[in-house]
């Protein structure tokens, strides 16, 4: 394992020598991909194309050896039981899509009651209320305390309502805060639920252990993993998955199709119709594998530095409405300056080369709590610099000037 | 307040924007100077009360919203306008496009070209965000009022 530095990490990426004049601080919308990465994608189209799981010839069997390794690296990654409970699919919006519509009509009968919480992303609440008004089932939300996380006495004293099903983020995609999420699944497990957890923020922040946790279902983008854009992973406890309903038919998902009927594919291919995005999962696994290599807590800490330094600067510039807090939380920060609309206030960064995005980021009903337009939203990743922050802040402190002047 | 009197209001700033400020933001050089410019525009325009803000007359952009009303004189064959915006650089900018296209025949209206208008005045960058500030989504509100 390699000491992280952070000099050579963000070496790593060809995309800081191309734009060497912009500060990136739009991390939780996309990461940007290491060399490695982008090899691992343009390697796979020039050697190993083929189409997987079904060739005749000895090099599909390459593609679908290069594939399948992938499977078997994201499943290590995570600690899951078997392979077959890495289900590719296009994100973490796909993959709550799956669960919602596949749990539908089979385990969730009308009348049945689904938990989610108020600082959901739109994936996360969209995808159950599609399905929730159809099929009479009920949909409640666990409200904010006054430091914007989760009420935690809320969630608990909600879980003796029943829900047959719980679904929360790992981290909140708007403000940054990371959700107790080993005391939430074992709550929820004891309260009889399913558990759900949207990873999209969470899987960069820290190592996840999906036995350790024990939780039913985790979900992630990997374009937020350092990897390519397009695909995700969708895990879950293998009973649960055999009784999703596949969200698509189509090739490779089944066994054996007539007209009168079909029968399904076993685990993982029945949830895997179509052709899969091959190289982006295997640039998924080269992303993995190679983060693998640098000791994340260090990445961590140095994340949490880089955090506290921008939190200690955004003290010093005066008329901020700061909605992160700064405990809990995995490098995002939401915020405002008071009177003026985030949009301004982006534009101005922008015209600064700091990239950072404003709005209601994809969280409606987070920012009708908060009473709020929306938000700037500042979001770090360990390849950006102390002379980053520096120079975010500074670009703040000067939109904060022309605004206000 | 009504659309008859915001019209009125209108159109002096308008006027005003597109003789005065128009010059100096082109003559401009530095970013602050030019961004103070612009969101001074904004302030310019009356502002549309938000009783009269009905969703009608929203127009969508992805960070921001905004307000068009609208008003044809037939007898004169001329469009005229009145817009409000959350957002200060949208709003200025907005006003530039509102002076450009205020009074203009059913004929000129369809023929307008911002981005031409807006490379002739050298405010070309600003363009680059429009779908996201929503400009684009007003430049077609505006054009969607001819017939």
């Amino acid at each position: 394992m390699q000491h992280f530095d952070p000099v050579n990490f963000r070496d790593q990426f060809e995309y800081f020598q191309q734009n060497p004049s912009w500060v990136y601080l739009d991390n939780a919308a996309t990461m940007h991909k290491p060399k490695r990465v982008i090899e691992a994608v343009s390697n796979f189209y020039q050697r190993n194309n083929s189409n997987v799981h079904r060739g005749a010839h000895s090099l599909s069997q390459k593609a679908t050896r290069a594939f399948e390794q992938a499977r078997d690296d994201i499943a290590a990654f995570i600690n899951a039981e078997t392979r077959q409970q890495i289900i590719f699919c296009s994100g973490a919006t796909a993959a709550l899509n799956q669960i919602a519509f596949g749990l539908m009509h089979t385990l969730l009968q009308p009348g049945d009651r689904i938990l989610i919480t108020a600082l959901e992303h739109h994936a996360n609440i969209v995808p159950w209320q599609l399905h929730c008004t159809r099929f009479g089932v009920i949909l409640d939300v666990v409200p904010l305390n006054a430091d914007h996380q989760v009420d935690q006495q809320s969630f608990t004293t909600m879980l003796a309502n029943k829900p047959k099903l719980v679904s929360f983020s790992h981290v909140s995609n708007v403000l940054g805060h990371v959700q107790p999420i080993a005391d939430m699944v074992q709550q929820a497990k004891k309260a009889g639920a399913i558990t759900v957890i949207d990873g999209a923020q969470g899987i960069v922040h820290e190592q996840v252990d999906v036995q350790a946790l024990d939780v039913d279902f985790y979900v992630w983008s990997s374009h937020k993993l350092y990897g390519p854009t397009g695909n995700g992973v969708l895990y879950g406890k293998a009973g649960l998955l055999e009784q999703l309903t596949p969200i698509h038919g189509g090739g490779e998902m089944i066994s054996e199709v007539q007209f009168s009927h079909s029968l399904f594919n076993i685990l993982p291919f029945r949830l895997e119709a179509g052709t899969p995005d091959i190289a982006g999962v295997v640039g998924m696994a080269a992303a993995v594998n190679w983060l693998q290599k640098f000791n994340i807590d260090e990445i961590k800490e140095y994340k949490a530095m880089l955090l506290k330094q921008f939190f200690s600067g955004l003290s010093k510039i005066n008329g901020l409405d700061i909605l992160s807090s700064p405990v809990h939380n995995a490098g995002i920060v939401a915020l405002n300056v008071q009177g003026e609309h985030p949009a301004d206030v982006a534009e101005l960064l922008n015209q600064q080369r700091v990239a950072v995005r404003a709005g209601q980021h994809c969280a409606m009903p987070l920012f009708q709590q908060l009473g709020l337009a929306g938000a700037v939203r500042f979001s770090l990743a360990p390849y950006n610099t102390e002379a980053d922050v520096t120079n975010s802040l500074q670009a703040l402190a000067q939109a904060v000037e022309i605004l206000t002047a | 307040m009504t659309l008859d009197q915001l019209l009125t209001d209108t159109k002096p700033a308008l006027t005003q924007i597109y003789s005065d400020d128009l010059p100096e933001l082109t003559e401009t050089r530095d970013w602050q100077s030019k961004y103070r410019i612009l969101m001074q525009l904004g302030r310019k325009l009356p502002p549309i009360p938000e009783k009269m803000k009905q969703p009608a007359f929203l127009v969508r952009g992805c960070e921001s919203r905004a307000w068009l009303m609208h008003y044809y004189n037939e007898h004169h064959d001329q469009h005229f306008f009145v817009l409000d915006s959350e957002a200060r650089i949208v709003k200025g900018l907005m006003a530039i496009m509102l002076c450009l296209v205020n009074g203009m025949s059913n004929a000129e209206l369809k023929k307008f070209e911002l981005a031409q208008a807006f490379d002739k005045l050298k405010l070309k960058p600003y363009l680059s965000q429009s779908r996201s500030s929503g400009l684009a989504a007003m430049m077609h509100r505006i054009k969607d009022c001819c017939h």
